[in-house]
This record gives structure tokens, sequence and C-alpha cells, in this order.
């Protein structure tokens, strides 16, 4: 691995001398990259999963489930977040040395909320597909519609100069 | 920018508002009295007294009003209707009306691309035997 600071261009160029002659002598691309892979010092996954809340360490406010109402927990997550400030205020007016633990259960507040959002991504991205699926059966349909409806004018046509021919 | 987005905007600003709310109000409180064992602080308020309490009642509106945005685009999320697998399914129930009517629409090309080249057939043909009768005299 070239760590100069304009690194040379990797020499494996010169194995596809005679790619144009015969494409098989130069060796095949590699395969696509498996599990984790390590990319300018960074380790990054390929299977990119949202991290649960206790894989982060913070505890989730929601309860878990298979299906979870999500405007429900959102709306209650919000009533949750505004209490917390209006407790937050009132520690720092009456016993302001405490208000590191307040700030934490807002900050907990927020964590939930995001990952709340975050975990309606994939349903989102399922009803796009599902969408656009749809709206391609629609256009192909109108497609087979209209490549029908030329053809057979074209025969109708046809036809008609066959009968003029004949007449004539 | 599509409802998700929104609502993490929405989230985000609530969160800038309360901090900004708390650092103003922070930074402008004028000296409280702790114990009566000190002497009263020196009455110097900065920030007039009226104007603190005006901003203060300011932002919380503004605090209560993007909390009340949150509810207002928290209702405008669409229906979740079924689950995961319910949503898989029609993925799949789509896939394949997709392939039919690709299918079909590959034949119906097809046809028409044999017809269009008997017909250019037809027609050179048509075009040739005009040429050759009508020979230049």
């Amino acid at each position: 691995m070239a760590t100069a600071t304009y690194p040379p261009p990797p020499p494996y160029y010169r194995l596809y001398k005679d790619y144009l002659q015969n494409p098989k002598s130069a060796p095949e691309p590699p395969p696509p990259i498996e599990g984790t892979y390590i990319c300018f010092g960074g380790s990054y996954t390929t299977d990119d999963v949202l991290p649960s809340l206790e894989d982060q360490g913070v505890r989730q406010l929601y309860p878990k489930g298979p299906n979870i109402d999500f405007k429900k927990e959102l709306r209650s997550l919000n009533r949750e977040l505004l209490l917390h400030i209006l407790e937050l205020a009132d520690v720092l007016v009456e016993r302001p040395s405490q208000y590191a633990r307040r700030v934490e259960e807002v900050s907990l507040i927020f964590k939930n909320l995001h990952h709340l959002l975050n975990s309606l991504r994939p349903h989102q991205a399922r009803s796009t597909l599902i969408h656009i699926l749809e709206l391609q059966i629609q256009r192909r349909r109108e497609a087979l519609e209209d490549i029908k409806r030329r053809r057979e004018e074209a025969q109708r046509l046809l036809k008609e100069s066959l009968a003029t021919l004949d007449g004539q | 920018m599509d409802i998700i987005s929104q609502l993490q905007e929405q989230v985000n600003s609530i969160a800038a508002l309360a901090f900004n709310t708390f650092g103003t109000l922070q930074r402008d409180a004028p000296p409280v009295r702790l114990s009566p064992n000190y002497p009263e602080p020196p009455p110097n308020p900065t920030e007039d007294p009226p104007n603190l309490a005006e901003q203060a009642k300011v932002m919380s509106a503004a605090l209560v009003k993007a909390a009340k945005q949150f509810d207002v685009l928290v209702a405008a999320l669409p229906p979740s209707e079924g689950g995961e697998e319910a949503q898989l399914r029609r993925i799949a129930e789509l896939q394949a009306e997709n392939d039919a009517v690709g299918q079909e629409l590959q034949k119906q090309l097809e046809a028409a691309e044999k017809e269009l080249k008997q017909v250019q057939e037809l027609f050179s043909q048509a075009a040739d035997n005009c040429l050759n009768l009508k020979k230049p005299d």
C-alpha cells in the first residue's frame, strides 16, 4: 500500500497490455467484498443495519415489540421531552447543583426520538420501492397498449391501401 | 423534503430552541440572594427586568410552537399499513406482475418489429418495381 503524498497508480496496468486482442489474458476484477473491510484506516461493514439502542448503551424508552405504533410513541416522547425541559428549568431555579441528571434525561429522550425516526427509514425505503414498481408496471401497460394500437392502425392502413390498389 | 427528514429537522430545532432558551436565561439572569448571612448583591441589572421577562415569554412560546409543529408533522405521517412481511410480500407480487407485463411487452415489440420489416421489404420491392416500370424513353 503506497503511503506517499501523491502515490503512483498501482502497477497492475501492465497486466492489461493485450486486453484488446484477448480479453481473457488479463486478471478478472476482484469479487465484491463481504463482511467488514478497512478503508483509509477506518473499518466499515457491508451489512448496514441500524444498531439498536442497547448496543449503543442507551436506555430504550418506548416499548419494544414486533409492530410499534410510531405516531403514538413519537407523540408521547414529545410530551416527555417538554416535561423534562420544564423539570430542568425548575431544578435550575431551586436546586441548581442537580442539573446533570435532568440534562442526561433530556438527552436520553432526544436519542430515543432520533432512533425511532431512523427505524422508520427501512419502512420508507420499502414503500418507495413499492411505489416505483407500481409506476413502472403502469408505464409498461401504457406502452403495451400504445404498441397494440399502432399495430392495428398499421394493419388497417395496409388493408385500405390494398383495397384502393385493387380498386384501381 | 420527505416527512421523516422534516421530523428529524424539527427535533433538532426543538433542541436548539431549548438550549438557546436556557443559555439566554442563564446569561441574562440578575444575581439572586443565596443565604441570609451574605449581604444583598449589588442591584445593577444589565438587562432590564421587563425585557428579560418578555424574552423568556417569547422564547418559551417559540419552544411550545415548535413542539406543536412536531405533533402536526407526526400526524402527517402516512399510515403504516402492515409490517415488514406485508411489504415484502407486496414487493414480490409486484415484481412477478412486472415480469409478466414485461414479457408481454417484449412479445408485442418483437411482433411489431417483424411486421415493420415486412412492410419495409414490401415497400422496397414496390419501389423497385416502380422504378423498373418507369423506363426512361
